[in-house]
């Protein structure tokens, strides 16, 4: 294997390192499509990184109300944590604190039939305080939690899929702007069905390394050796001579296969829109059980 | 080829079907079916005396002709699909919990009684207490799916602890009668005296009704749950009105004699207005 040139940006002879998660797909409606964003977008907020957040979640897709359980707008949202019980507990926070408190939502499951599922509205109907109900509808259980405005309709318990979390894209270029730029673009083409990007606009800028150089007691810190501020002042900069800025961004997939597909679209976007440099960031192979080569990539979705 | 039992001649008296089921004669020849014993009032029925009998027993067993005199069809039935072509006696589908019953006809009473699962479908008109509860018992249907394209009888969903009755017309007197839970719902209106006694259960009225004085009104909403199970009953093949989905219902809680956790849901034909959301 070694390092390639697409157009004219490079791409590092290295690979993205991801582990396994688990996941669950919420499936939130609404009376309108705003609405159901608007709670999407509250759930999801708070969950760029397992180390800080307990979870990585993002919106996944907007759906039609055509392909919603009950009709209306919806939009799916992909939650991870690095096991079942995790999972568990970050969905009932979540869909407790930031949907059921938004307006006309309602809050399905999005896997239904997986083998694993977690509690939803099982746990979360005892905000009903003994007024709740449930409903069988076509096999499935629900719960009626009645609030202020009318009823909240939850799924009684949601699935948990296998997942990887944690691959990823490194986008440089000579500047800030050309490397948001290039950034901005892959992050959009990496978007699609099973993917989540955890941090805003699917970028982060404040990439990590494991543990710290300076206290035993950090979990995480800077990555140095991408920080072009510091190219001159250590001695493992990773940072090409050319690149003035360098962007992130973090995928988490249903899959290893979805993972993949989701680099390679946004490698060639990159490209395409001005980056000099795409890399990734791994450790050493020791840490992931899933590793994606840049070599595997070159070939456009 | 399909196992297929047509009604020949009229049997003498009533008659009770409910073995005949597809888990029951799966892989049994015509000539072995034939030859099978029913109860007939009270004297034993060859099968072959009254039914032409075709094909070898697999997944789905068809019945054919006028069977009104034929009771007990799909009774316990756990998987499977029994087509009935043509209308049926009473009892159909007792106890089954799983597979599927379809009625090309009108059913007689006790359709789906202490019903546990599965699907019951009838094209035409259903009898007294469909899905409800045998004397004695204290629950009558638990659990799928009995869905009715024309009217039901009396008391229908009487002691339901679970599931959905949809019926696309109307449903007689005393729909709900001690209902524990589950849905009745009658797209044509419920009939007097609905949902006495009813613990926690939700029946629907699609028609304007004057609920019992052990109701009181609590608001007009636009029930989330209702939405789906119209939606299901849609699926399932009711003529579902646009308006029914998108208008506000009236909710009265009751029965106050009772628990009063159940509930009446009467559509009141209005349709809020989404441009100020």
């Amino acid at each position: 294997m070694s390092g390639y040139v697409l157009g004219t940006t490079e791409v590092a002879d290295t690979f993205a390192e991801a582990f396994p998660m688990r996941y669950a797909r919420l499936v939130i409606t609404a009376e309108t499509e705003s609405w159901a964003y608007e709670a999407a977008r509250s759930a999801t907020g708070f969950a760029t990184s397992v180390i800080g957040c307990k979870c990585e979640a993002a919106i996944e897709r907007r759906l039609d109300a055509g392909d919603t359980p009950d009709g209306r707008p919806g939009v799916a949202v992909l939650l991870f944590a690095m096991d079942r019980e995790g999972v568990g507990k970050r969905v009932i926070d979540r869909v407790g604190q930031c949907v059921m408190t938004c307006p006309t939502t309602a809050c399905f499951d999005g896997l239904p039939g997986a083998e694993r599922t977690v509690a939803l509205g099982a746990t979360l109907r005892y905000f009903g305080d003994g007024f709740q109900a449930s409903k069988v509808i076509a096999g499935q259980r629900f719960w009626r939690i009645p609030v202020m405005e009318g009823e909240f309709l939850v799924s009684e318990s949601v699935g948990v899929g296998r997942g990887v979390g944690g691959g990823n894209l490194v986008v440089g270029a000579a500047d800030d702007p050309a490397a948001l730029a290039a950034a901005q673009a892959a992050a959009e083409a990496m978007r699609g069905d099973g993917v989540a990007l955890p941090f805003p606009g699917g970028i982060v800028r404040s990439g990590s390394k494991v543990g710290a150089l300076t206290s035993s007691s950090m979990l995480a810190s800077t990555n140095h050796q991408m920080a072009p501020t510091l190219r001159a002042q250590v001695d493992d900069t990773l940072v090409p001579e050319a690149v003035g800025a360098m962007y992130e961004i973090v995928i988490d997939g249903v899959s290893e296969e979805v993972v993949r597909e989701a680099m390679r679209r946004g490698l060639h976007a990159a490209a395409v829109a001005g980056a000099t440099h795409l890399t990734a960031a791994n450790f050493g192979g020791k840490l992931g059980e899933f590793h994606f080569p840049l070599s595997e990539l070159r070939d456009p979705p | 080829m399909t196992l297929t039992l047509t009604l020949q001649t009229q049997p003498p008296a009533r008659v009770r079907a409910d073995g005949l089921i597809p888990e029951r004669l799966h892989g049994l020849a015509a000539s072995d079916v034939a030859r099978l014993t029913v109860r007939c009032g009270r004297q034993p029925l060859t099968l072959g005396d009254v039914f032409e009998v075709s094909g070898t027993g697999d997944e789905q067993l068809v019945l054919a002709g006028d069977l009104r005199r034929v009771d007990g069809i799909g009774g316990s039935m756990s998987r499977g699909r029994v087509l009935v072509e043509g209308p049926c006696g009473d009892h159909a589908g007792t106890r089954m919990s799983g597979g599927e019953i379809v009625v090309r006809g009108d059913a007689g009473a006790w359709a789906g009684a202490e019903m546990a699962g599965g699907l019951l479908r009838i094209f035409g008109n259903a009898g007294a207490r469909l899905g409800g509860a045998y004397p004695g018992a204290r629950a009558g249907m638990t659990g799928g799916e009995i869905v009715v394209a024309g009217e039901a009888g009396e008391e229908a969903g009487a002691g339901m602890r679970r599931g959905l009755v949809a019926v696309g017309a109307r449903t007689e007197s005393g729909a709900g009668l001690r209902m524990l839970a589950g849905t009745v719902i009658a797209l044509g209106g419920i009939g007097p005296e609905a949902g006495l006694g009813n613990k926690r259960g939700s029946l629907v009225s699609a028609e304007v009704v004057e609920p019992l004085p052990g109701y009181g009104f609590a608001a007009r909403f636009r029930p989330p749950a209702l939405g789906m199970q119209l939606r299901r009953a849609r699926e399932l093949g009711l003529s579902v009105d646009d308006a029914l989905l998108e208008g506000t219902w009236a909710r009265w809680s009751g029965d106050r004699t009772e628990l009063g956790r159940g509930e009446i849901l009467i559509f009141d034909g209005r349709k809020p207005d989404d441009s100020r959301r």
